[in-house]
């Protein structure tokens, strides 16, 4: 049974990939990616349930050495064509450093695994451990995933069509969709660090796919560049296998984040460390590296919602946060904590000056991996509790987000903030979903804040730290409000007009809203059941607690003498409820009452929009309104530089550090 | 929630209008004798307050009283967090929360002065948040803990540990209260270069909620500064009122500054002070 549904995991996506090439009917399509959806759905729900009944919150897959040996050789074999193609993908672009990065892979690599030159290679025993942080990836990979490619069924067939596309490429690109989903739920299960490296390389791949899946030469130019950084981060991880089977004498992931405990943090271990960190750095576009995200967001938006803020960019977090017991309280621990809380403050600031949406939203997400990994480094069990609290609330919310924008784009013509003017008047009903996706990343009782407050009062014991974390969050509500409020800015219509959206995407956006929802009121239950078993079942010597009771939460020192905490998340739910509910029943404004806002001068016209005004000497001039965006301070092309130069020096300060450990 | 504690909610939410209402009677009344006029009776504010509720109710659209209420609940919500004693940092972002929902008001209607009212709130909170925020920070490390309780069992007032973040606190009550010299997102008088800024476009009954809700904001930042002298604190409510009776003098005495000024002048002084005082806190 346990194995059917780890297979079913990796294998039934792949499945799914090939017979979404195979068959180029869209009907069919459309059946196969229903039912791949609803499976994935059964498996997500069947390792739940598994864990919930095994005794010691973990599932261990042990093979026979035979069938362990064969399947080693496979995946090396894979490797290999991998390491092939990505050269290949250089050379055929004239990309050289894509083509070096891949040699400068392949070299140890193969010097590793195939001669053995660095000794013997300490394999694991178990080829796969899954324990609750593993489930809660394969939950974020195998519902959201799904939700994301069922929305892309109707985007794709809308996006296409503004394309004038001749001959479809949706088989194509929902094959790789299905085989990034099948890689990534193999890499958050395996507990061979050089199999993830593989299912690692493969999301890279498909990143380089997708992103220039329109073939248009920016789209090109965006994927090599999301090539070459996550290659960048491939050479680090490589080489800190290496190191890490020489001085630990073992692969095993779990072994790894528990060997902080056993004072081993000297030799090797240390560099092997920070270079899986900066692996993960690359992977969840941590600056320096963050330019490729952004260029990623010319790819079509399913794939900006997928991979680019949901599922891949968590892939790095998700290692940081998987070892950082290993590292945590020590220097090197502080070390990632600033990077991420550098990255914090700074794409919050970008953020400000951004006026397309999409864009905003790639340093929002930019901004939220950085502070999962700030809180992965400041390395408490509160801190980790509220870093994988993050990454979930965090891909729910901005997979959502992205759809939204998706909708609006297909629906406006534009991802300009400006644009969105009204635009409760004309698509409702994605509107509405989208307000509640931004608050969600803002506004109590929703998720994300409770992280945000639960890192700043972890965080007190570093004071820089505490810092960032501190001007991040004001930063954030600056760029969150000001979009909001565009997208509120409405004048009265009498009768809304009712939206037409394909099924698909209504099903999709639907569903994801109710997940945000759900997430947050039921904090406290799903930081008790999921949550809180991980953090204890980490090893570390920190003994902060956080309680769940009821639907509060509360953090407790080790005299169990609580410091922080709030009594039911109901209490800001009802608040919400409230100021919507009493101006809906009260009273109904008449039309009558309705007057156009003031101008200048006389408005022009009796329009309601007051969209003229007589200025003196009877001019009609037209009114314009437009955030402030702040170019001067908060301006990318301001920043950029200089934010990447001392994002560059902590992490040479960070090399500097551990090499010298 | 405890009934003991459900009768101290419901005692502040009717008091705190009431004490408010009053402080903004005296305010005005001070005021008036500092420019040499007899001033309106103490009362005055309650007479606009229900006058305002008597007006026809009129709109721009009809969301406006949804920021309305969210800017109220909010308000309500953090005090009744106050007098219970709950936690310090999230009584702050529930604090924000509440400007957050008059900033989505004034933004919500396509009016030129309420949207630049609207957009240097946006600044204004960019620029006291951190103070805000550092301040509860100070108070972990004076007292341990982020729970209000704790401030009133620690033996020591926290004035004499955080002078400096008391001071940075006062500085962002100014701009908290949006008196002069940092009037900026809406004035006390409608005829300047922004109108009435963010509240333009808000008439009647909303008026008289923004205006309700001020008068909670006022007691709430009030009893914050009371927290810095929390034992005894009769003391602590004094140096609440003479930090407010500062207020009113510098009102009277200062001309409006410009925003980039503010943002500029708040996160140098404002926050390094704060810092500095929260450097030597963690030195110790």
């Amino acid at each position: 049974m346990d194995w059917y549904l780890l297979l079913a995991a990796i294998l039934l996506p792949a499945l799914s990939a090939v017979l979404c090439f195979i068959i180029r009917n869209q009907k069919l399509r459309i059946a196969i990616v229903s039912i791949s959806t609803l499976l994935l759905f059964a498996v997500a729900g069947g390792f739940i349930a598994l864990m919930v009944e095994s005794p010691d919150g973990k599932l261990v897959f042990q093979m026979e050495h035979s069938v362990l040996e064969l399947v080693s050789w496979v995946i090396k074999g894979f490797d290999l064509l991998l390491f092939c193609y990505i050269a290949y993908i250089g050379l055929k672009h004239k990309k050289a450093i894509v083509f070096i990065l891949s040699v400068l892979q392949f070299i140890p690599w193969a010097l590793f695994e195939i001669f053995g030159v660095f000794g013997k290679v300490n394999e694991p025993e178990a080829a796969f451990v899954i324990d609750y942080l593993s489930l809660i990836m394969i939950m974020l990979v195998s519902i959201i995933g799904p939700i994301i490619t069922v929305f892309a069924i109707g985007y794709m067939k809308e996006h296409e069509h503004h394309l004038h596309l001749k001959v479809s490429r949706q088989p194509r690109f929902f094959m790789i969709l299905f085989i990034f989903l099948s890689a990534m739920n193999a890499l958050v299960m395996t507990d061979n660090l050089s199999w993830m490296y593989f299912f690692w390389e493969i999301t890279t791949l498909c990143s380089f796919l997708l992103i220039s899946h329109d073939g248009t030469e920016i789209a090109v130019k965006n994927g090599l560049r999301a090539l070459w950084i996550n290659s960048i981060g491939g050479v680090a991880f490589i080489i800190a296998i290496v190191m890490m089977n020489s001085s630990l004498n073992t692969l095993s992931i779990q072994e790894i984040s528990a060997s902080g405990m056993e004072g081993a943090l000297a030799g090797t271990l240390p560099i092997a460390l920070a270079l899986l960190c900066i692996a993960g750095f690359t992977k969840s576009a941590q600056f320096p590296f963050q330019s490729w995200l952004l260029g990623a967001m010319v790819a079509p938006t399913p794939v900006s919602a997928l991979l680019h803020s949901s599922t891949m960019v968590k892939a790095g977090v998700y290692l940081v946060v998987r070892i950082s017991p290993a590292f945590a309280g020590t220097i090197l621990g502080q070390l990632v904590a600033i990077v991420g809380g550098f990255t914090f403050v700074a794409a919050s600031a970008i953020a400000i000056s951004q006026s397309n949406a999409k864009k905003v939203l790639a340093y929002s997400t930019i901004a939220n991996l950085g502070l999962i990994i700030c809180c992965a480094g400041i390395g408490t069990r509160i801190s980790l509790a509220a870093a994988i609290l993050l990454m979930i609330f965090h891909a729910v919310s901005k997979g959502l987000l992205f759809l939204c924008v998706g909708t609006i784009e297909l629906g406006i013509g534009s991802r300009d903030i400006e644009d969105m003017q009204g635009l409760f008047k004309r698509m409702p009903f994605t509107t509405v979903i989208t307000v509640i996706g931004q608050i969600s990343m803002l506004l109590p009782p929703f998720g994300v804040l409770i992280t945000k407050w639960m890192a700043i009062e972890t965080a007190v014991h570093q004071p820089l730290v505490l810092l960032f974390i501190i001007l991040g969050s004001a930063l954030t509500v600056v760029f969150w409000s000001k979009w909001i409020g565009i997208i509120l800015t409405m004048s009265y219509k009498p009768k809304f007009h009712i939206e037409k959206l394909s099924f698909s995407m209504k099903a999709a956006l639907s569903a994801l809203i109710a997940f945000v929802m759900a997430a947050s009121i039921g904090i406290a239950p799903l930081y008790n059941n999921f949550v809180k078993p991980q953090i204890l079942a980490f090893k570390m010597a920190d003994r902060e607690e956080l309680a769940g009771t009821g639907l509060g939460i509360w953090l407790h020192k080790v005299d169990a003498a609580v410091y922080g905490g709030f009594a039911s998340i109901m209490f800001f739910a009802v608040i919400l409820i409230l100021m919507v509910a009493i101006p809906i029943i009260s009273n109904r404004i008449k039309p009558s009452r309705l007057k156009p806002p003031y101008l200048c001068g006389s408005n022009a016209d009796e329009d309601l929009r007051g969209l003229e005004f007589i200025s003196p000497g009877d001019k009609v001039e037209t009114v314009v309104v437009r955030n402030y965006y702040m170019q001067s301070v908060f301006g990318e092309n301001k920043l950029t530089f200089w934010v990447n130069a001392v994002a560059g020096a902590v992490i040479i300060i960070m090399l500097g550090v551990v090499i010298g450990l | 929630m405890s009934i003991n504690n459900l009768i101290i909610a419901v005692i502040a939410i009717i008091a705190a209008p009431i004490v408010g209402g009053l402080l903004t009677g005296i305010d005005r009344k001070i005021t008036a004798r500092m420019q040499n006029r007899f001033g309106p009776p103490l009362l005055q504010p309650f007479y606009d307050f229900f006058k305002l509720l008597g007006k026809q109710g009129i709109a721009v659209n009809q969301t406006q009283m949804v920021y309305v209420m969210g800017h109220l609940f909010f308000a309500v919500g953090a005090l009744i967090m106050l007098v219970l004693k709950q936690d310090l940092l999230m009584l702050m972002f529930i604090l924000a929360f509440s400007a957050v929902s008059l900033i989505m008001g004034a933004m919500s209607v396509r009016s030129p002065y309420s949207k630049i009212g609207a957009q240097r709130e946006i600044m204004q909170m960019m620029a006291y948040e951190p103070v805000l925020l550092l301040m509860v920070v100070g108070v972990y490390k004076a007292t341990g803990s982020f729970m209000i309780s704790e401030i009133f069992n620690h033996g020591e007032p926290l004035l004499f540990s955080l002078p400096l973040v008391f001071l940075a606190f006062l500085y962002v009550l100014t701009i908290k209260l949006r008196k002069s010299p940092f009037d900026f997102s809406t004035s006390h008088h409608g005829h300047q270069e922004l109108i009435k800024g963010l509240t333009t476009e808000f008439s009647g009954t909303q008026l008289a909620l923004i205006e309700l809700t001020h008068w909670f904001d006022l007691v709430l930042l009030l009893g914050l500064i009371t927290l810095f002298f929390a034992q005894p604190i009769w003391v602590g409510i004094l140096i609440a009122l003479a930090s407010y009776f500062c207020e009113i003098v510098i009102d009277n005495v200062s001309a409006r500054v410009t925003w980039q000024w503010m943002v500029k002048v708040t996160w140098v002084a404002g926050i390094g002070a704060a810092l500095v005082n929260i450097v030597w806190m963690y030195l110790i």
